[in-house]
């Protein structure tokens, strides 16, 4: 548990980093952003999910705090995140894979973004239905097994 | 005991625990064992392999 623990918070300092690059995306962003770039709309959706990915890191941040404060719910968030029926669930849909071709899309959705507005406009939009049909499928098995 | 305290005991979830109950998720052996021990009974005691005894017969 204690090797646990080390690695609870050594998650929290990452999240924290990321919650501290977002901040300075978003001050980049408002104060500084030139008008063309500020104009890009892969710019403003980069903007949009880094800054989303800054909250979201927050709210992790907030939740392993109260972890790492009470045993019991350390002992808790340990037995979730080791359960063999999650992890097959997890595999059987395909998560990990899912989730890896998803953020790749979404990184050349933003990169051609700078060149083509359509190009990123589809690639965003097939990120996004892969992790619909993931999600989908991930339901699917959480209720089957 | 109530399956939270089973599950938090064999080091799983409380959904994992009545997905067993009802048959919808096969323990691994290492689970199986788990419980097994927390109850001091066996394997075979906890788990009704009838079902899959018919299967090799038939």
């Amino acid at each position: 548990m204690e090797i646990y623990k080390k690695k609870i918070k050594r998650r929290k300092y990452l999240l924290m980093l990321a919650a501290l690059i977002a901040a300075g995306f978003g001050i980049f962003d408002v104060f500084y952003a030139d008008s063309w770039l500020s104009g890009n709309i892969a710019f403003n959706f980069q903007c949009g999910l880094v800054i989303a990915g800054g909250l979201l890191s927050l709210v992790k941040i907030f939740q392993y705090r109260k972890v790492l404060k009470d045993e019991n719910f350390l002992k808790l968030e340990y037995n979730k995140e080791n359960d063999e029926r999650r992890k097959a669930i997890r595999k059987k849909a395909g998560i990990p894979m899912i989730l890896i071709m998803s953020v790749i899309i979404l990184i050349a959705g933003i990169v051609a973004g700078y060149f083509n507005e359509i190009v990123f406009l589809t690639l965003i939009v097939t990120a996004l239905c892969q992790l619909i049909t993931g999600l989908a499928v991930k339901m699917y098995y959480t209720r089957r097994m | 005991m109530s399956q939270e305290e089973l599950a938090m005991i064999v080091g799983t979830t409380r959904q994992t625990i009545t997905s067993i109950e009802v048959g919808k998720y096969t323990a691994s052996l290492v689970l199986a064992h788990k419980i097994a021990k927390c109850f001091e009974l066996t394997i075979e005691e906890i788990f009704d392999f009838s079902e899959s005894d018919n299967e090799m017969k038939g």
